[in-house]
């Protein structure tokens, strides 16, 4: 057997900067894919990406879906005897990964560097003060109508149309952010699907899966999977990380349901109904979710920070600005949300006025640097765990079904 | 014998074959030598091996020569149980305290045995690893030297203390011996405090207490060895079954940075020589060995080549991860082949996990000012006159160690000339 490696060099130093630098102690002993709880029999990791990653072999990484099947229980690199951190080389795979999927181009490198952090900042931060300052409602309101209207009249209060100013602005800064966040990620998904059929071999199946098909037997199991952290469960040096992951994953589907809650009742509702708009009861069920959530949303984050400053103490993780940003970014939002809301029902208007301004920056980021940042995670495994189902199917496997 | 001695006198610590040799080579162009072993026997690692490099000898054959020549030089003067408690001085005249344990045996013993016959106590057999008793009153091998039995007083009963001095026609029991300490001088000190098997119960993810069929490959060679506790049978410990399949899992705590960071040198080759005692036994048996590279320094390459055409044997690339004990008394090792990208559970009557040597010196060898690298092995420093030898500055073989011990032996009589 013979193989034509040609070693992509810049690939190899975007892996040692996005933590895994380690890897060139690997010597192959295969000790990792036996301890690594997650890795199957057939198609075992990661020694093998290990290699790859070594030799720069940039294409077979990229459409590897073990690379994203990993969940960093680092068991692999606490019983690795080189200390080459198998676990931190696969995060800095995902890392160069979500780069090399991301669109656009120059906002995914932007966003995978941590010493961009001040512009990744500065461009919602500048984008929402522009709107803030056109909108007219740059002002701090009387301590009467704060109570009234809350941060509802923080860009301004009168009627556009039917619509309330304050509801358009947020849509038009939220709705954009996301629009092209869930386009990008999208289009990066799809890519990441061909590569990994094109690297499993998968050829044009002569019976595809329909996409209710698909969606019921590949992605609602995964789905299940993840909602349930099955796999995530199974880890063992690195187990009470499911401890804060649980409350956060729930946390950001109630916050999400909330928001869209919210969003129809504000912005569809309110429409017809005026008294929809302004701050909820606290006694609300849909508020109590919410207040819910950011509590949970908060402990998860500071129970998953705790973690990692351990982890990185005991040597078992590198300290990468791609792990840590996304524990920054949910944290700010969490953190802002929660004083905001606490601010308001104190009534201290100029500090809480900024700490929404704050609340909204973080928001922003959230959604507009998901695709490229370890947020992507949510998108990306789902996606691999589906294509290992898939290529474990009888779509795939059955040899009737193969040309 | 005169605990005195001239100057340029040398002491030996520890007293295997490259110990052994170190003092012979000292001792024989004229030096004075102290060789002292902590075990009550002389002969080290080496006497507990069934056959060793390089020409598949008995340990007998080089180990009796050099007994014979040491109990012919008046120079060379033995100590076995016996320890270094504080060094002091400087080269060409190190002032060196010994303490001698108490054998509780004395020199009338002529190892006619009568005191075991009564003693009713056992005790686990250290020389083969536990894997038989033998009595607390014991030779501990058959070409023990020196030659005489001892005693493990604290095992045995008063009435079996009595008998065993009732026993003993030539007075040679003395159960109230103390430990005995005192000092030599010398020129300069040749550590040749060898290795200890690497302690399997280190390796969590193999789980060697799991089951009995999980063992190491020194207790492989005093199994093979027919003054071992099997006569030189290879029966999986537990059911005594003859097994018919067999798995070696190398490099078992050796390179690997939370075990021995280094490599052990000798597994790869000690692995390939037990191949060849289950072969002796078992013609037919199934031979499976998981290794990370194969490491056969020098014209040890043609005894791999020789064993890896064995029809029966089987080469994996994958180091064994995970050892799962059956229900029927066998194991199956888990292991990823690198070559197939496929996991690997093979399933055999017994395994042998290759552990590699941990310098035996350890943490006191600091503390009596030895110049030590990170992984324990000593570090020779001839000008101070502390001079390394054998196992205890590498891991090598018997061939490289007795190399390395007549090396020390040069620069050792170099010391206070």
């Amino acid at each position: 057997m013979s193989m034509n490696v040609q070693p992509d060099i810049n690939f190899i130093k975007d892996m040692k900067e996005a933590g895994g630098d380690t890897l060139k102690k690997c010597f192959q002993c295969a000790t990792c894919s036996v301890v690594c709880p997650l890795s199957s029999d057939d198609n075992p990791f990661p020694r093998r990406e290990m290699i790859f990653a070594q030799w720069g072999l940039k294409d077979k990484l990229i459409g590897d879906p073990n690379v994203f099947l990993c969940h960093q229980c680092g068991d692999c690199s606490a019983y690795c005897p080189r200390g080459a951190k198998p676990g931190d080389v696969l995060g800095a795979i995902r890392a160069y990964s979500y780069k090399h999927f991301g669109w656009p181009a120059g906002l995914a490198n932007l966003a995978s560097s941590g010493k961009n952090l001040p512009i990744l900042i500065a461009i919602p931060a500048v984008i929402i003060f522009i709107f803030w300052l056109i909108s007219g409602g740059m002002h701090f309101p009387s301590t009467e109508e704060f109570v009234h209207a809350g941060y509802g009249h923080f860009f301004g209060h009168w009627n556009f149309g039917l619509l309330a100013k304050n509801v358009l602005f947020i849509d038009i800064l939220m709705l954009s952010a996301a629009g092209v966040a869930v386009y990008s990620v999208f289009k990066g998904v799809t890519a990441l699907w061909k590569k990994m059929a094109e690297n499993a071999g998968v050829g044009e199946a002569l019976y595809k899966p329909s996409i209710p098909q698909f969606v019921k037997e590949f992605l609602w199991p995964s789905v299940v999977e993840i909602v349930q952290h099955d796999r995530f469960r199974e880890c063992k040096t690195n187990a009470d990380r499911v401890r804060g992951h649980l409350p956060l994953m729930w946390a950001f589907m109630a916050l999400a349901f909330v928001t869209a809650y919210s969003a129809f009742a504000q912005d569809v509702l309110g429409i017809f109904i005026p008294s929809l708009h302004g701050p909820m009861s606290l006694w609300n069920p849909v508020k109590i979710v919410a207040n819910v959530a950011a509590i949970a949303l908060v402990v998860g984050t500071g129970i998953l920070w705790g973690n990692r400053s351990q982890m990185e103490a005991d040597g078992l993780a590198s300290k990468t600005f791609y792990d840590w940003f996304l524990i920054w970014m949910i944290m700010g939002v969490g953190v802002t949300g929660i004083g905001a809301e606490l601010f308001r029902l104190i009534g201290l208007v100029s500090i809480g006025y900024v700490t929404y301004f704050l609340h909204l920056v973080a928001v922003m980021m959230l959604f507009l640097y998901m695709p490229y940042t370890k947020f992507a995670h949510i998108v990306y495994r789902t996606a691999a765990m589906a294509f290992e189902r898939y290529r474990d199917s009888a779509y795939v496997k059955n040899p009737l079904n193969e040309e | 014998m005169s605990d005195t001695a001239g100057n340029g006198a040398v002491l030996v610590v520890g007293g295997g074959i490259s110990g052994l040799t170190a003092a012979l080579e000292a001792a024989e162009v004229g030096n004075d030598v102290y060789i002292i072993d902590k075990n009550p026997y002389f002969g080290g690692r080496v006497a507990q091996l069934n056959q060793y490099f390089p020409k598949l000898c008995p340990p007998t054959c080089g180990l009796e020569i050099n007994f014979k020549r040491v109990k012919d030089n008046r120079k060379v003067r033995t100590y076995t149980m016996t320890t270094v408690t504080s060094v002091s001085g400087g080269p060409g005249n190190y002032e060196v305290t010994l303490e001698t344990a108490p054998r509780y045996v004395n020199s009338n013993c002529t190892a006619c045995g009568d005191c075991a016959e009564v003693c009713t106590d056992e005790i686990d057999n250290a020389f083969n690893f536990g894997m038989n008793k033998t009595k607390a009153i014991y030779l501990p091998h058959e070409m023990a030297f020196p030659r005489r039995f001892v005693l493990d007083k604290d095992a045995c009963s008063a009435d079996c203390l009595e008998a065993i001095k009732g026993a003993c026609k030539y007075n040679a029991i003395d159960t109230e011996m103390q430990a005995k300490t005192f000092t030599v001088n010398v020129g300069s000190i040749v550590w040749a405090t060898g290795w200890d098997p690497y302690d399997a119960g280190k390796l969590d993810n193999l789980k060697p207490e799991s089951s009995p069929a999980i063992i190491t490959n020194m207790m492989m060679e005093r199994m093979a060895a027919d003054n071992g506790p099997t006569g030189g049978k290879i029966l999986r410990p537990g059911d005594d079954k003859e097994i018919e399949s067999i798995a070696f899992v190398q490099c078992a705590g050796s390179r690997d940075e939370n075990h021995l960071e280094f490599c052990s040198y000798i597994c790869c080759m000690a692995t390939f020589k037990q191949m060849t005692y289950v072969r002796e036994r078992y013609p037919e048996a199934k031979i499976y060995v998981f290794y990370i590279d194969l490491r056969t320094p020098g014209k040890y390459e043609k005894f791999r080549e020789k064993l890896m055409n064995d029809e029966n044997s089987e080469f994996i690339k994958g180091k064994v991860a995970d050892i799962i004990a059956e229900d029927d008394g066998g194991v199956t090792m888990v292991a990823e082949n690198a070559v197939t990208g496929a996991k690997v559970h093979q399933k055999v009557d017994m395994c042998v996990l290759a552990t590699g040597m941990q310098p035996a010196l350890g943490d006191q060898g600091k503390a009596l000012g030895v110049n030590m690298d990170g992984n324990g092995f000593v570090v020779s420093e001839p000008d101070k006159g502390m001079i390394a030898a054998g196992c205890a500055k590498s891991a090598a073989d018997v061939y490289t160690s007795a190399q390395s011990a007549t090396a020390a032996a040069l620069k050792a009589i170099q010391i206070g000339r």
